[in-house]
């Protein structure tokens, strides 16, 4: 019998491709969506910096943060750091979020990391 | 008429070279420059390692994978030790962090005494794309002449390239 693998605390419904995001932020329709970075660093343009959240203190930070935001918002976190198996950081804070009840939170789609998924396709950095 | 032959074949052979332009390094190739500043903020260069054979590590201390085999690296430069006081065997451990106290923190871990070198770019940083990186951890063995003879090996298949490599020599 095959081993039953822990389902993700995400939906594929929740995984927002990187087209899409580059587009919001390209034609500056990104509106009052939230771009948080739960990685390494915040590379995309208009994203804030939470920090690596397989550290407690920046998680910590993340549920701090999310205090102040409606439950309504659009929520996309992004890490980046590695291919999503082997990411330490989206699980605890894609979890973090749905614990919080953010309705519209989403996971940005960057199966390989940063680099290859948006960098490399010329996505909108910070400077 | 055989001149305008001539020509227009180099053109040809130039434009593919840069339609089908390689997306990966090769062994063979001469590796990219490094021009960074060392843990201590001394500059560095992996030109002024030339005469030794060097393996160049890319990692971070947030990539889970590259902290597991810096245990492995450390066995490996242990082995080489000899090598490594006779000049001949260096290896550089080229880090994408972004924090310098986490790379410090990454590098002080494990107690990894050979050179610490990055400019805390993240996957921004131009050696990413200098040596073509798509994922971490990654490796490139060069020869003492920096030319490039493995990429990517490790554990026993790393630990062979380099002693088939210093066989070679004494052949």
């Amino acid at each position: 019998m095959p081993i039953q693998q822990n389902p993700e605390p995400w939906s594929s419904s929740q995984l927002m491709e990187p087209d899409t995001l580059a587009s919001l932020i390209k034609n500056n329709k990104v509106g009052s969506m939230l771009i948080l970075s739960i990685g390494p660093d915040a590379i995309i343009k208009g994203s804030v910096d939470i920090g690596p959240t397989n550290d407690s203190k920046n998680l910590k930070k993340l549920k701090n943060y999310l205090k102040k935001v409606s439950k309504e918002k659009e929520i996309v976190i992004y890490c980046g750091c590695c291919p999503f198996d082997k990411c330490p950081n989206i699980r605890p804070a894609f979890t973090a979020l749905k614990d919080a009840g953010f309705k519209n939170s989403k996971l940005l789609n960057l199966p390989k990391n940063i680099k290859v998924d948006w960098i490399d396709k010329g996505y909108p950095v910070k400077e | 008429m055989i001149m305008k032959q001539l020509l227009l074949s180099i053109s040809i052979l130039c434009l593919s070279g840069n339609l089908f332009a390689q997306d990966s390094l090769t062994i063979g190739q001469n590796a990219p420059e490094i021009s960074l500043s060392d843990i201590d903020g001394t500059a560095f260069t992996l030109t002024s390692l030339k005469g030794k054979v060097v393996l160049i590590d890319f990692w971070a201390s947030w990539c889970a994978p590259c902290m597991k085999e810096q245990p492995e690296l450390k066995n490996l430069y242990e082995k080489f030790i000899d090598s490594v006081k006779a000049d001949k065997f260096e290896i550089v451990g080229v880090s994408l962090d972004k924090d310098r106290e986490n790379w410090k923190k990454g590098v002080k871990r494990f107690k990894t005494e050979w050179v610490h070198v990055s400019d805390l770019l993240f996957w921004k940083s131009p050696i990413a794309k200098d040596y073509k990186l798509e994922g971490l951890p990654y490796n490139v063995l060069i020869d003492e002449n920096g030319v490039i003879i493995a990429i990517n090996l490790h554990g026993n298949e790393l630990e062979n390239a380099i002693q088939n490599h210093f066989n070679k020599k004494e052949e």
